[in-house]
């Protein structure tokens, strides 16, 4: 009768996969053959040294391997080739409103500095009910979004010693490049965003402000980018952007 | 009753969730994998890219760890097949990153399991972590290495004949004789 374990009986044995009556059954081989009991013995210590010595090991967290920042992530990519269709839509309403306000104003039909963030502003903003490519609440999760899409990208402005915390996202393609603007909301569902992309051909802004409607822009570049922040033309909000942008720099 | 939904079927959240549990056992495979040196994070990240787009696709059946460890470990290979051929290419040799092979440093002993552990080949320290840490099967390691159940088993025994070796500065020779 054979009774030499296999190979596979030997390692189930080292791994405690055996069942009852197989187990026996090896043991009994082993005690007759201890040259044979002697390895799977080291083997077994082996196999402990490594469960014992690994358990132990405590890597640091890394919000970048977290899965629902990575879908998030992975969805922003696939929503660069929506947004060129964005894009499209972006310009048109530009040149429409900026021919509107050209003539309503009496002033030249060049576009003025960042018109863009406005009407991205104007478009996306999330209380108008348009979708959000992320949704972060946190200042360092928004800030490690914007990150991974732009290169040395801007640090975001704090905000939240305002009141006014982050609520998500989205990515844009624009005429000078891809974009990005954030949306930050307080309490009372007022909203303010930061839009960043990279100059346009005029090339570098100089600090400025501009207001268009009820709406105002606080621009200016900074790291090879243009940006801009946008919310309500009312005194306290510009005073926050203004502080905001104040530390930013 | 239990009634099987497809994988398709299942919320992001959940799938999110799934992947969460098993992302520590992912990152320390991949940690010792590439033997503690950079690049596990980035691993692992990959894996997490290709398994989220991959995800429709993957058999009901298939147990996620092991098709996760799976999609690591191909990656991996890739990696280092592409860094070779970049090597050779440049005419280099790449003693640094060339595993010793047990026989040639015999001489050295390793101050624990963990340290041998670092010197095997990848595969060998993959076989040792599937099988002693993260107690994968031994069928679930066949279908990651695409081998048959008897090719798994002999080249555990020469990992482990390795490892052992290794701790106490012996010849890589295993001393046993392993039958069919």
């Amino acid at each position: 009768m054979n009774t030499t374990p296999s190979e596979y009986e030997i390692h189930a044995y080292v791994d405690g996969r055996l069942d009852e009556s197989r187990r026996k059954a090896v043991e009994f081989y082993l005690a007759r053959n201890p040259e044979r009991a002697e390895q799977v013995r080291a083997w077994q210590r082996d196999a402990q040294q490594l469960r014992a010595q690994l358990s132990g090991l405590d890597l640091p967290d890394n919000p970048a391997l977290d899965p629902g920042y990575i879908r998030a992530r992975r969805h922003g990519q696939l929503r660069v080739r929506w947004a060129a269709a964005a894009v499209v839509l972006l310009t048109l309403s530009i040149g429409g409103v900026g021919g509107w306000e050209a003539r309503g104003l009496g002033q030249s039909a060049i576009e003025p500095p960042m018109a863009d963030a406005l009407q991205a502003h104007r478009m996306f903003a999330p209380d108008k009910g348009s979708r959000l490519d992320v949704v972060y609440r946190r200042n360092s999760d928004m800030q490690a979004w914007l990150d991974s899409h732009f290169e040395r990208a801007p640090r975001l402005p704090a905000l939240d010693a305002s009141g006014f915390l982050p609520v998500g996202a989205r990515l844009l393609a624009t005429a000078a490049g891809p974009a990005a603007m954030v949306f930050y909301e307080d309490r009372q569902g007022d909203t303010i965003s930061f839009y960043v992309r990279p100059p346009s051909a005029a090339g570098v802004l100089h600090r400025g402000h501009r207001q268009e409607g009820n709406l105002v822009a606080e621009y200016g570049s900074e790291n090879g980018y243009s940006y801009a922040v946008v919310s309500h033309a009312d005194t306290r909000d510009q005073e926050i952007v203004r502080n905001a942008l104040h530390t930013l720099t | 009753m239990h009634i099987r939904e497809p994988a398709i079927a299942m919320s992001n959240h959940a799938v999110d969730d799934q992947l969460r549990q098993i992302l520590p056992r992912l990152r320390r495979f991949a940690h010792w994998l590439t033997k503690g040196a950079g690049g596990a994070d980035d691993l692992v990240q990959s894996t997490l890219e290709r398994a989220l787009s991959r995800w429709t696709t993957r058999r009901d059946d298939e147990a996620l760890r092991a098709w996760l460890f799976s999609i690591l470990y191909r990656l991996f290979l890739d990696k280092r097949r592409r860094s070779r051929r970049y090597a050779a290419a440049l005419e280099r040799l790449q003693s640094g990153d060339q595993p010793a092979h047990p026989s040639v440093e015999r001489e050295v002993v390793a101050q624990s399991a963990l340290e041998a552990l670092q010197r095997l080949l990848p595969e060998q320290r993959s076989l040792l972590l599937w099988v002693s840490v993260e107690g994968l099967s031994y069928q679930e390691i066949a279908d990651i290495l695409e081998v048959p159940m008897g090719t798994v088993m002999s080249r555990l025994s020469r990992a482990r004949a390795a490892l052992r070796s290794l701790c106490e500065g012996e010849t890589a020779t295993p001393n046993i004789r392993l039958l069919k």
